[in-house]
């Protein structure tokens, strides 16, 4: 197993009604960028924090009559873990994609539309990047696509008086 | 009385400290442990998994330790805002406060034992109680 990293592992059950807990754990795995290993079985690179908020969520879940526990592991063989690691990168260069995205079209916008999408858009970088453990090639596209938002609202900002301003 | 809670404290755990110590056990001592099953017998364990005084329902420790002592004080509430955000991150409240809260408890716990962190962070929670009760009475951000 030498060479592959330590990684934490929540592995649950929640009855299929209610559906709110249900709901509720998902969007919090969701917005913690793990990994689906199975059904009920999610993967985080271990760190204090991931280990931190999935044990939050495996208390969570046993609170909702549900079955949950915490491992920590690695995988057996370094394909395996590159695999893991190839479906993460790619969940988040999806999503900076859809940001690189709106960043183009806001550039047709008018100015306080397009200050406004700027703003949006680096609260939702903000988001993406914490759950980003590895960071994809598309990551530095959106950074650059909202900066270059960013600039030229600023440029609108500064001159009042111009094209594009209100 | 004695407290127990894992070792390596961030925001929830350090505001837990400071709240019990100023609001509910002004003797409080803090042992921290590694596992739960570390925790002395004549010991109350908080935000540890499995601990009544843990994160219920959505809420972190901070908030459960507001409900069980019956602590209505709205100034404590909103402290606790800044605390979930700071700790769990999910939106449920807007407090911008808590990213600096995030980042000034990670760096601190990356150079201080805990007893320390607890003894540095003492001084700025209650002076962040002291801002959040002005912004309470005047309506705005104090100066």
């Amino acid at each position: 197993m030498d060479g592959t990293g330590r990684w934490v592992l929540l592995a649950y059950r929640l009855p299929r009604e209610p559906s709110t807990p249900r709901i509720a754990v998902w969007r919090k795995l969701k917005r913690l960028g793990v990994a689906q290993l199975a059904d009920g079985l999610v993967a985080l690179p271990l760190d204090a924090r991931n280990r931190e908020q999935l044990e939050w969520i495996a208390d969570e879940v046993v609170e909702a009559a549900g079955e949950a526990a915490v491992w920590l592991a690695q995988p057996a063989s370094l394909t395996q873990e590159r695999t893991l690691v190839a479906a993460m990168a790619e969940a988040r260069a999806a999503e900076y994609r859809e940001v690189s995205g709106a960043a183009a079209v806001a550039q047709g916008a008018d100015a306080t539309e397009r200050r406004r999408t700027a703003a949006r858009l680096r609260r939702e970088l903000r988001r993406i990047a914490k759950r980003d453990y590895f960071p994809p090639p598309e990551r530095a596209a959106a950074r650059a696509a909202l900066a270059a938002l960013a600039a030229e609202s600023e440029e609108a900002a500064a001159a009042p008086t111009g094209e594009g301003a209100r | 009385m004695k407290w127990a809670t894992r070792a390596g404290c961030h925001i929830d755990r350090a505001t837990c400290a400071w709240l019990i110590r100023r609001f509910i056990d002004s003797d409080a001592a803090f042992v921290f442990v590694g596992d739960p099953a570390e925790v002395p017998a004549d010991a109350t364990p908080f935000d540890m998994a499995g601990a009544e005084l843990s994160h219920h329902g959505g809420d972190c420790t901070f908030e459960t330790l507001l409900r069980r002592y019956e602590l209505a004080d709205p100034v404590l509430w909103r402290i606790a805002e800044i605390v979930h955000e700071a700790d769990l991150d999910d939106e449920r409240y807007d407090a911008p406060e808590a990213a600096g809260f995030d980042v000034a408890l990670r760096g601190l716990s990356m150079v201080c034992s805990d007893a320390e962190t607890l003894a540095v962070t003492a001084p700025l929670f209650d002076g962040l109680y002291e801002y959040c009760k002005r912004a309470a009475l005047l309506g705005r951000a104090p100066s």
